[in-house]
């Protein structure tokens, strides 16, 4: 019954934007901004070409950041794939990395990089990277050692171990990598922007809160949520091209939608 | 008979390490010691645990003897030294294992175009020759499957041929069909042989089931509990080409079967 759960979904945010509607009368509109008010400023926006203009910043620093931060995630546990004293010297550095709150980073990038777009690529690159690392080792490590001495004994160098074996035994957690880690990275663009910039969605909320255009504020995090489920889906659609081979309803992180 | 073996297997031993604080564990295999010819279809039985695994993974240079040698064409293989051991002995020793091992990633045909692919050397005459192979053992149409989409029966048959189509001089098989129904064994046990008998090979096969060692074997070595040792041999004498799915009524069948039946622990 397809249709059912739709109708039941409809519902679900009928109710949703009416309880946002209540809120907004009985708050009033200053402070809570009302559906209607964030809709219309939103298309009003789109249309302007201001929306898209400051959500392409936010777009290029996370974009960027996730290659700067998840390229060198990916290939790092390839590289000590072989050495184990070196992944083991290396893992509280990481695991520290990891638990360390980087968007406290966000103030500290800013001093060293300047407002503009460095300062959060940087802060996009740290939040990514972490995740990915720890899940693209766990990929790595995970691996079936009777698949890579059956290549051995066909004959596979090294790295052809790593190419034809290790590489596509671990892209569903690299991929599971990005799709844990994008959300709060493109996230981190939005506060580092928020913190400091002139430009870019975090700014945008940063200047309607400044001048209590809450509409302002609904509209850009609106925007920012929209461009978090567009790089999810970028990731997912890449996953499906690359992982044909497995068998349906098999992933490490449940795809979004449906 | 020639007059030098192929592979020689002196007074091999194998025991696992001693985890810290422990009794050193028993011999997996103590003083194993038998020869294969060129061209011979050696079958080795024994009871379940009687390290049979472990030692083809020495053979095939994947997992290191605690003493012994393997000698193979006349040269010594530094079977105890774990930074010496080359898998596969340069592609010469082929294995297929009990589990499939098929790339998950790969189809059926990248699956059997893989060894000659990574020692470059694939063209259009191996490429051909492997789809002969497919078509011998019933895989075509099947080609661009992935092997998720096979049956348990297909996937032994990809990887068997998988290893046959780079013709290494030594294949160690370990229980390869031991996980398929009755049916698909008798089937698989059909191609092996008649691919078998198309390049003669030289086929080290281990197996828990005495009928199957004997209808696909030149000779039979029984093997004893552990530590693993020789318990018997057995010249199987029965004419080829075999007929493998009424091979029961062959006379001399039932003699030879009970003889094993006895010595198998």
């Amino acid at each position: 019954m397809r249709w059912r759960k739709h109708l039941d979904r409809l519902v679900v945010l009928v109710v949703l934007v009416a309880l946002w509607q209540v809120a907004s009368y009985i708050l009033g509109s200053y402070w809570v901004s009302s559906p209607w008010e964030v809709t219309s400023r939103f298309f009003a926006s789109l249309w302007s070409g201001e929306l898209i203009r400051q959500s392409g910043y936010t777009i290029e620093e996370s974009f960027v950041g996730a290659v700067v931060g998840g390229v060198p995630a990916v290939v790092l546990p390839f590289l000590l794939r072989r050495s184990p004293i070196m992944t083991a010297i290396l893992d509280p550095f990481m695991v520290g990395g990891y638990g360390a709150p980087k968007l406290a980073l966000a103030p500290l990038f800013i001093l060293w990089f300047g407002i503009g777009t460095e300062s959060k690529i940087a802060l996009v690159a740290s939040v990514l990277f972490f995740v990915v690392y720890f899940t693209t080792l766990s990929g790595v490590r995970a691996l079936d050692a009777k698949l890579v001495q059956m290549a051995q004994v066909m004959g596979a160098s090294e790295h052809q171990v790593a190419r034809h074996i290790v590489f596509p035994a671990a892209i569903p957690n690299i991929f599971a990598g990005f799709r844990i880690g994008l959300p709060y990275a493109i996230g981190a663009a939005v506060i580092a922007e928020l913190i400091s910039s002139n430009r870019g969605l975090g700014y945008l909320v940063q200047v309607g809160a400044m001048n209590f255009d809450t509409t302002q504020c609904f509209v850009a995090i609106a925007a920012a949520t929209l461009i978090v489920h567009a790089a999810g889906w970028m990731v997912d659609a890449t996953e499906r091209l690359l992982l044909r081979w497995r068998p349906a309803g098999d992933s490490l992180v449940p795809a979004s939608g449906n | 008979m020639p007059e030098a073996p192929l592979l020689e297997i002196r007074n091999l031993c194998k025991r696992f390490p001693a985890r810290q604080g422990r009794e050193p564990p028993p011999w997996v295999i103590r003083d194993l010691t038998f020869s294969v010819n060129d061209g011979e279809f050696l079958t080795i039985i024994g009871p379940s645990g009687a390290g049979k695994s472990t030692l083809l993974n020495m053979i095939a240079q994947i997992d290191v003897a605690s003493g012994g040698e393997i000698i193979f064409q006349g040269t010594r293989i530094a079977a105890d030294d774990p930074k010496a051991m080359r898998p596969g002995l340069d592609r010469r020793i082929g294995y297929v294992t009990q589990d499939d091992l098929l790339l998950p990633w790969r189809t059926t045909i990248d699956n059997v175009l893989f060894a000659l692919e990574v020692q470059g050397r694939l063209d259009d005459k191996s490429r051909a020759h492997a789809a002969m192979l497919i078509e011998a053992v019933g895989l075509k149409g099947y080609e661009r499957y992935y092997p998720h989409e096979l049956s348990g029966g297909m996937r032994k048959r990809a990887a068997l041929i998988r290893t046959l189509v780079y013709d290494p001089p030594v294949i160690l098989m370990d229980e390869p069909f031991a996980a398929v129904d009755a049916q698909t064994r008798m089937q698989l046990q059909e191609d092996l042989l008649r691919l078998w008998s198309l390049g003669r090979k030289t086929i080290v096969f281990v197996t828990h089931d005495i009928a199957e060692a004997i209808v696909l074997g030149d000779r039979t070595l029984v093997l004893t509990r552990q530590p693993t040792r020789i318990a018997a041999e057995h010249v199987i004498p029965f004419p080829r080409p075999r007929d493998v799915k009424h091979f029961f009524a062959t006379p001399g069948f039932a003699d030879i079967y009970e003889r094993i039946r006895a010595e198998v622990q």
